[in-house]
């Protein structure tokens, strides 16, 4: 790898109660590159994702074997807090989860919530994370609207600046656009490109062309496996692996 | 008693004076106004008073929960050993009468009839020189201090009917008696009122009517003594409040209520 | 650096652990709660399975206390009547309860549902007391007239205001569920080409089972527990009715057993025993209705219900069921036909429920032939159907109470304190009292009942102690509200040594409403999406900040509704404050937490009871405590309106 590794995983498996969700997977995620996962429906990508900012735990019968380690550290350790991992590592879902309060609070709330009370210093932060997401133009003008009240695209890229308010080091972004229309989407994936010139990204996508278009290195799952993991170049033009080659081809989906 | 002033003979008292009374259901209504009449030409004493029944009077003076205990019966065997300083002050007398639905035309019953009533031999009005309606009996709950005593003086300690309804006051057997044609039952004298009908007992052939008079006369077979019970000797404000039910304004108010003064013709 | 960030992780940790640990104290409270009452129940019932013996005490087809020379406890009349009266009470209520609530929910248009909500509510506001003079004064005597009988005091009567009581709790809480089935699944349907009817009983109605389950299972706990209204109803005759159908026979509780016994009974006596018996006996009924019934409440959430965040794209394994499905289908038709032909079993003995029988069988079976459309219409028909009966009961209650205690108000009576025995004069000392009792009552039991809440919908997952917990609560729900009076008596006023007293009477009524604050809020905290948690989480919130910040604001209406059910039944209720807390008269106000009060509905029920001739004062005091409860609940509603307003959902 040309960039320094800031995530990885060492034989992680998971179980949901007896079924195997996971299943030896090992990968290096670089810092300061966008990278993909993709595969079909249930291979395990957010489950995958979700292992690295231990958002897994909160599901009841969830079991883990292996390592996960951020700058070398497992995550897991009995030492290790997953509040202030969560900082570290930050999540955008699915569909868009803006809390029911106006603009600014959400912005707000993370620093807020790890103490942060000057008014004048949120007023910066907030306007810094809107401007980072591209959404500070639209919406300067009624930070005091409920968030309710914007279009799904803006939402999501609210919850964007919801994430990057407490500078997190690493995206994790479990298909962020699949909730969003075209044009909605081209702008959250000129963001990710801006991102990844201060942040380790990950996302979770099921559009190939997506991950095409946006990520440096990608990951092929299928069935709980990492089947493939290279630069996205080389995945997509040249797999090495022949399921990887079927699924690209669209075979299968 | 909770004093919250010094108080000398004949000098107004300090502060607010509070008295506990509780106890019989019968009582009640007497203690009451009998507390109000108090309160009215005592300023600045505060007597509350709350019901419960017999045994709860009895064991609120025990125990100390209550300044003064009222009863409509005497104290059991058992209370007596539990609470050994409690003492009694009969205030009155008070009749029990035998109630019908206004509408029920019969005749005096003697009290071995309405022994029968109450034990189901007799279901229909009819058969005691009545209308002809099904009997509805009605009585007071298994813990009341009222029943125990019809219990022994009328039943002698037999056992009532089963289907016999029974309700929780003297207030309730009337308003049950009242509405219901075929209803009889047993109050209070002073829950007498146009709403039902008094039955007379037929005592030696002669028709006796529930009345104060009657009782006081020792005419009605059916009567009770009225009871205020306190721990030891009464003291301080529930001496003064005692005395005053027994001197001529708290007996005038005894009657008034429809119960029967102590003594004299 | 390190070192500051660290003392940070430090002193959150620590924070997070001191409120965890509050918030497991807040809901172990119903739990130790309960093993108080129970335990004080049990030592002064002791001597009497100790002298009559359990086979006696349990199979004993007699009760007479008074029976010479040996006194005969024996339960099994007492245990008929309850189970008869409560099996009436709701067959009543159940179907009119949850047809009124999908009406409610899904058919009336909003500007309707603003005022019946509320009205129903009400309908929880009016006390015990006063619905057992109304079943007392109209409904036993129009039974009496209308069935020719010689006294309509009766098992039916007594079902009818059981039902009628317990109709407001089941109505509020399923209609809550109701409401929160998401748009999606009626959306999918309506998208299939059912109707709406369709849409409602085949998707929406499933959808809200488990909150309608926990709607009934609360309706159950307040009719298996009232104790006033059914003692002055029934006839209290300890006997079984026979045949076994005849809804027309008195009968007798064992709550009613203790409120008509408790008051006058002597203190260590074998009756006074055989009473705490009776009072056991009812907690052992309560906690096995209640573990039949999360039993069948599990089964339906397992089926139905959504777990708590859902795992990203598997499920687990699903069980498998006992019978396939076109057997259960027939099952539940067999069931509900052979339960619904009961009603004929009254009127005609055992040819009237055959016939009932076959007349539903046919009905059934013709209703396959009906169109979709017509089908709606009638579905539609009986629903507002039942609203309108349901508004009507509450009318012709509240007309009744109005029309003859309107002539009683004046100035004088409401700031005046009682003369004469409560025949002239004023209220003012109940009323200061009833709002003192209701206003610590609920600051006892709604910070308690939240943390509880709180605690067991987000800081734990279903496991032990959970199952623990919420038996705790449950069971406590059931308590009937004599035995909270009995436990507050024993263990307040005696044992603790407060004595009669406001704080004791607080204490008690806070007990007895506690269970209903903790299922609302709960149910509350559950209608939150999951999302929103998750949301924050991710941001690197603690759980207590998640769940103060972002869970607990969206929930507030939810709780608010629990708060209104709550205050309703504590200004009301009389058994819990009989022994703890109220004096009949009281010529000032109380001067400390340590004296007696007066109260609204202790007053009534002396008045009406032990007073002769004070009929107008007696509807001026029910119409006082209306309107009183009807000013919380407007407040209450108020608050809720304001919040559901700004909460942007």
């Amino acid at each position: 790898m040309n960039a320094d590794t800031i995530l990885a995983a060492d034989r992680l498996s998971l179980w949901y109660g007896d079924t195997r969700a996971l299943e030896e997977i090992t990968m290096e995620v670089p810092d300061r590159r966008v990278t993909a996962l993709i595969g079909p429906s249930g291979c395990g990508k957010s489950t995958l994702i979700r292992c690295f900012n231990r958002m897994n735990d909160i599901l009841p019968g969830c079991r883990i074997e292996g390592r996960v380690t951020f700058h070398g550290q497992n995550v897991y350790d009995n030492g290790s807090d997953p509040v202030t991992l969560r900082r570290r590592i930050g999540m955008v879902f699915q569909k868009p989860n803006p809390f029911p309060k106006s603009i600014y609070e959400n912005v707000a709330y993370g620093p807020r919530v790890h103490g942060v009370r000057d008014r004048k210093e949120l007023d910066r932060i907030v306007e810094r994370s809107l401007r980072r997401a591209a959404l500070w133009d639209e919406v300067k003008d009624r930070l005091s609207h409920s968030a309710m009240s914007l279009s799904g695209g803006q939402q999501q890229r609210l919850c964007i600046a919801r994430t990057l308010a407490v500078e997190p080091e690493v995206i994790l972004m479990d298909e962020p656009c699949s909730a969003l229309d075209p044009i909605a989407t081209a702008k959250v994936e000129a963001l990710i490109g801006e991102l990844k010139e201060q942040y380790c990204v990950v996302i979770v996508t099921h559009n190939m062309q997506q991950a095409g278009r946006v990520s440096d290195y990608t990951g092929f799952m299928y069935l709980g496996r990492l089947i493939e993991f290279g630069e996205t170049t080389q995945i997509f033009e040249s797999p090495a692996n022949e399921l990887t080659e079927n699924y690209i081809t669209g075979r299968f989906g | 008693m909770q004093q919250t002033g010094q108080k000398q003979e004949g000098t107004p008292l300090q502060a607010r004076e509070s008295l506990r009374i509780s106890g019989s259901t019968t009582v009640l209504p007497v203690a009451q106004a009998a507390a109000d009449a108090y309160m009215n030409s005592h300023g600045n004493v505060d007597i509350m008073i709350t019901g419960g029944g017999s045994s709860v009077g009895i064991q609120a003076a025990g125990e100390g929960t209550a300044d003064i205990g009222m009863s409509s019966r005497d104290l059991k065997a058992e209370e007596k050993t539990r609470y050994p300083g409690l003492l009694s002050t009969v205030i009155g007398n008070d009749g029990i009468a035998v109630i019908v639905h206004p509408q029920n035309t019969v005749g005096p019953l003697t009290l071995a009839q309405i022994k029968g009533i109450y034990q189901g031999n007799f279901t229909n009005w009819k058969e005691l020189g009545g209308p002809d309606m099904t009997i509805v009996v009605v009585g007071r709950d298994s813990a009341s201090g009222t029943r125990e005593f019809f219990h022994e003086k009328v039943m002698k300690k037999e056992d009532f009917v089963a289907g016999q309804l029974e309700k929780n006051s003297n207030g309730a057997v009337k308003q049950t008696v009242g509405q219901t044609p075929g209803a009889i039952g047993y109050v209070g004298l002073g829950y007498l009122d146009g709403t039902v009908r008094a039955v007379p007992i037929l005592v030696d052939g002669d028709p006796i009517e529930p009345s104060v008079r009657n009782v006081l006369d020792g005419k009605y077979p059916i009567s009770r003594p009225l009871l205020l019970l306190t721990n030891g000797e009464p003291k301080g404000l529930a001496q003064d409040y005692i005395r005053f039910l027994l001197g001529p304004e708290g007996q005038k108010i005894m009657l008034d209520e429809g119960f029967v003064p102590l003594g004299q013709a | 650096m390190a070192t500051e960030r660290d003392g940070k992780v430090h002193r959150q940790r620590t924070g997070e652990l001191v409120i965890r640990g509050i918030l497991l104290l807040c809901a172990a409270s119903a739990v130790i709660a309960i093993f108080f009452i129970l335990a004080f129940l049990l030592r002064d019932a002791y001597p009497i399975f100790q002298t009559v013996g359990i086979a006696d005490f349990f199979l004993g087809p007699v009760w007479n206390p008074t029976s010479y020379p040996v006194e005969k406890f024996g339960i099994v009349p007492l245990v008929a009547g309850t189970l008869c009266v409560t099996a009436g009470a709701m067959a009543i209520a159940v179907p009119l309860g949850i047809a009124c609530a999908i009406c409610i929910a899904h058919l009336a248009p909003p500007a309707v549902r603003d005022i019946v909500k509320p009205a129903i509510e009400l309908l929880a506001g009016i006390p015990s007391v006063v619905y057992g003079f109304f079943g007392l004064i109209v409904l036993s005597d129009w039974i009496r007239v209308t069935f020719g009988i010689p006294s309509g005091e009766s098992w039916l009567a007594g079902s009818i205001i059981l039902g009628i009581m317990a109709l407001p709790t089941i109505i509020s809480v399923s209609e809550d569920a109701l409401t929160c089935v998401p748009r999606e699944f009626a959306e999918g349907s309506l998208a299939l080409g059912a109707t709406r009817w369709q849409t409602i009983s085949g998707v929406i109605v499933p959808g809200a089972l488990p909150g309608i389950s926990a709607a009934v299972i609360l309706g159950m706990g307040r009719a298996i527990g009232e104790t006033m209204a059914v003692l002055m109803v029934t006839g209290n005759a300890a006997i079984v009715p026979s045949p076994l159908w005849n809804v027309l026979s008195p009968v007798r509780t064992l709550t009613g057993t203790l409120g008509i016994e408790m008051g006058e009974v002597a203190t260590g006596s074998m009756h006074y025993h055989a009473l705490f018996g009776v009072a056991v006996v009812l907690l052992v009924i309560t906690l096995i209705v209640n573990a039949v019934a999360t039993l069948i409440i599990g089964q339906i959430r397992e089926k139905y219900g959504r777990s708590k965040g859902s795992c990203a794209g598997v499920t687990g394994q699903e069980r498998k069921p006992l019978f396939p499905p076109e057997i259960r289908e027939r099952i539940g038709t067999v069931i509900l036909v052979g339960a619904l032909s009961c009603i004929g079993l009254p009127l005609a003995g055992v040819a009237g429920y055959f016939a009932c029988a076959i007349l539903l069988s046919l009905l059934l079976l013709s209703w396959n032939r009906v169109s979709p459309r017509s089908a709606e219409k009638v579905a539609f028909f009986f629903l507002f159907a039942a609203t309108a009966a349901v508004l009507l009961v509450l009318a012709i209650i509240l007309g009744d109470i109005v029309i003859n205690g309107l002539p009683a108000l004046s100035l004088g009576f409401l700031t005046e304190p009682p003369r004469d025995l409560g025949r002239s004069g004023g209220i003012f000392p109940a009323i200061v009292g009833t709002l003192y009792l209701v206003a610590g009552a609920i600051a006892f039991a709604l910070p308690l009942g939240i943390g509880a809440a709180i605690y067991l919908s987000e800081y734990t997952t279903e496991g032990r102690v959970t199952k623990i917990v919420r038996a705790g609560t449950d069971l406590l729900n059931g308590t009937p509200s004599i035995v909270f009076g009995l436990f507050g008596f024993a263990f307040l006023v005696l044992f603790l040594n407060f004595g009669i007293s406001l704080i004791a009477g607080q204490i008690t009524l806070g007990l007895m409403i506690l269970p209903t604050v903790i299922r609302t809020t709960e149910e509350a905290l559950k209608s939150v999406p999951v999302s929103l948690r998750e949301g924050s989480l991710a941001l690197g919130a603690t759980p207590w900040q998640t769940v103060s910040r972002i869970v607990v604001p969206p929930a507030v209406p939810g709780i608010i509704t629990g708060a209104i059910l709550s205050i309703g039944r504590a200004a009301g209720e009389t058994a819990p404050i009989l022994f703890t807390a109220a004096v009949f008269s009281q010529r000032f106000l109380p001067s400390s937490p340590f004296s007696p009060v007066m109260a609204l509905p202790y007053h009534l029920y002396i008045l009406a009871t032990n007073v002769p001739g004070a009929e107008a004062n007696k509807y001026g005091t029910a119409l006082v405590l209306l309107m009183l409860v009807i000013l919380f609940y407007a407040l209450a509603i108020g608050i809720r309106t304001h919040y559901r307003r700004n909460s942007h959902w």
